[in-house]
């Protein structure tokens, strides 16, 4: 744990001084909370970032509530970032369509007007197939896209039979290298302190530094949220968890994925990449 | 010999399902690191002939490649019979309604169950032909005659690209290939037929759906002291244990 605070306190700090405007995405999970609370080990208990929350308008009461009262108590300067919703709902317009427009818009406007050069974010490599890709430090072009990979041209076609070829660069992270300045077709950076901690590791750490948590994460009535995004597409598990230490054990034996609660239309396109590459489709 | 090859059977998966009869005298990983994409009729092709058939089997009209018996480690028997063996004796018919039910989906054409029903019929198919061999086989009047029976089983793999995620269902197929297994260890100790359990790689949960990881499963009613095999490393293994 010391191991992988230290790691994420050294890249946090390095942002602060390799960019000159940086903020922070805090969603008010768990992963997000843990990051701000690195951020203040980082500089001495103050988060010296702006806080950016991305509004939906469709997260629980619990988030909203939650939100307020931490930036309160944690004195953060928050940015809030919203878009109209009145013709966007997962059930008319569909996931994709709703989360680019609320989520994925609503940031470019956050990023144009507040011109930020770095997003500090706490995905982590466990998460998912597609965050497994990810480096510490990723850049993103001006149509704000995260270039990892490339179909093959003909001609490299004839080598292996991988349909892709990678477009990220090497990371030196081993040696705690790395780079931030991506050239003029960079529209930001986005950094990922917690990129190496696995969603055991964010609850032992929240355990032992007894972080406040949404309650939506503890179990009520033989249910609990394991993931929290918006209401319309996160569903609970079933789950007996009531403490931190409860979660812990619960996550131990689990084989579940942490995200199986949330909405299945982007899982759907990565594993329909997958399939087709292997010949399947 | 009798080979129970199920396709994407995943260790983690045998072992949270308690399958003992999958699990056998000895059972563990496989390695497939070696190839780039783990894909079924490749890893298949692959296991039926020691070698990495990677380069060999391009992506487009995979599923038509077809090895002759010279190629495999069915030469080394006398008498050989395959149920759907992908790369051999595929029954390409049924394949294509499922992988054409597998696209429909992706593209709202058509529902998970749908797709569930005909994988789960195909499955049945297969599962009557390959006991009615075993069971027509008969020790007695073949007893120096050598002999292999594979079946093919791709239930584990089909259900799970959609629903590795719902834990129900993906008990329900482990409990059906359990169930299989236990009845394969009941014919095998008659006559003391070696039987290899073996899958072409296992399962992940992606959300709801299941990708291909880079590690197979294997499990024998002998003990063959392996670690960590390559899929390519059985082909020695059926010629020296036949």
């Amino acid at each position: 744990m010391k191991q992988l605070i230290e790691k994420s306190v050294f890249i946090i700090r390095e942002a602060k001084s390799q960019f000159k405007n940086p903020a922070v995405l805090w969603s008010t999970g768990k992963d997000s909370t843990t990051m701000l609370a690195l951020i203040k080990e980082a500089f001495f208990g103050k988060v010296p970032f702006p806080v950016v929350h991305l509004d939906t308008g469709y997260k629980f009461p619990e988030i909203y509530e939650f939100r307020d009262r931490i930036a309160k108590e944690w004195d953060l300067n928050l940015i809030i970032g919203k878009r109209d919703n009145t013709d966007f709902h997962p059930e008319k317009t569909g996931h994709f369509e709703c989360c680019t427009e609320l989520k994925t818009n609503a940031l470019k406007d956050v990023l144009k007007k507040h011109k930020f050069d770095a997003l500090i974010m706490s995905i982590r490599r466990d998460e998912h197939y597609i965050r497994n890709l990810e480096r510490y430090y990723s850049p993103r072009d001006k149509q704000l896209k995260w270039h990892l990979v490339r179909p093959k041209t003909q001609e490299e076609m004839k080598e292996g039979d991988a349909p892709f070829v990678a477009e990220q660069r090497v990371e030196f992270a081993g040696w705690n290298l790395f780079q931030s300045d991506f050239g003029s077709n960079c529209n930001h950076v986005r950094v990922h302190p917690i990129l190496h901690w696995s969603e055991l590791d964010v609850w032992k750490f929240i355990g032992e530094k007894n972080l406040p948590i949404n309650p939506l994460y503890i179990s009520k009535n033989g249910y609990r949220y394991r993931s929290l995004g918006c209401m319309p597409c996160t569903v609970p598990i079933k789950s007996v968890a009531k403490t931190i230490d409860e979660i812990i054990e619960e996550l131990k034996t689990t084989t579940i994925e942490e995200r199986s609660g949330r909405s299945q239309d982007k899982e759907k396109e990565q594993v329909m990449r997958r399939l087709r590459a292997m010949g399947y489709m | 010999m009798i080979i129970l090859a199920l396709d994407a059977l995943d260790k983690i998966m045998v072992e949270r399902f308690n399958c003992k009869n999958l699990m056998q005298l000895e059972y563990g990983k496989t390695n497939i690191g070696g190839f780039a994409l783990e894909r079924t009729v490749v890893l298949w092709a692959s296991f039926l002939t020691g070698k990495n058939m990677e380069s060999k089997i391009p992506i487009k009209g995979q599923w038509e490649f077809k090895l002759s018996k010279s190629e495999t480690f069915f030469d080394f028997f006398d008498r050989v019979e395959t149920i759907d063996v992908p790369a051999f004796s595929l029954k390409f018919n049924n394949h294509k309604k499922e992988h054409k039910l597998l696209a429909g989906y992706f593209k709202d054409e058509n529902e998970i169950e749908e797709f569930d029903k005909v994988v789960w019929k195909n499955h049945e198919e297969n599962k009557k032909d390959f006991f009615s061999i075993l069971h027509r086989i008969n020790p007695v009047n073949e007893k120096n005659v050598s002999k292999i029976v594979m079946g093919y089983f791709d239930l584990a793999d089909a259900i799970g690209h959609l629903s590795f995620g719902n834990e129900k269902k993906m008990k329900k197929v482990y409990d059906e290939l359990e169930q299989m297994a236990g009845r394969v260890k009941e014919l095998a100790n008659k006559t003391k037929e070696f039987v290899l359990i073996i899958s072409d790689h296992g399962m992940k949960a992606v959300g709801r759906f299941g990708d291909h990881t880079k590690n197979g499963f294997y499990s024998s009613n002998k003990r063959l002291n392996l670690d960590k095999p390559e899929i390519t490393d059985f082909y020695k293994i059926i010629k020296r244990v036949k």
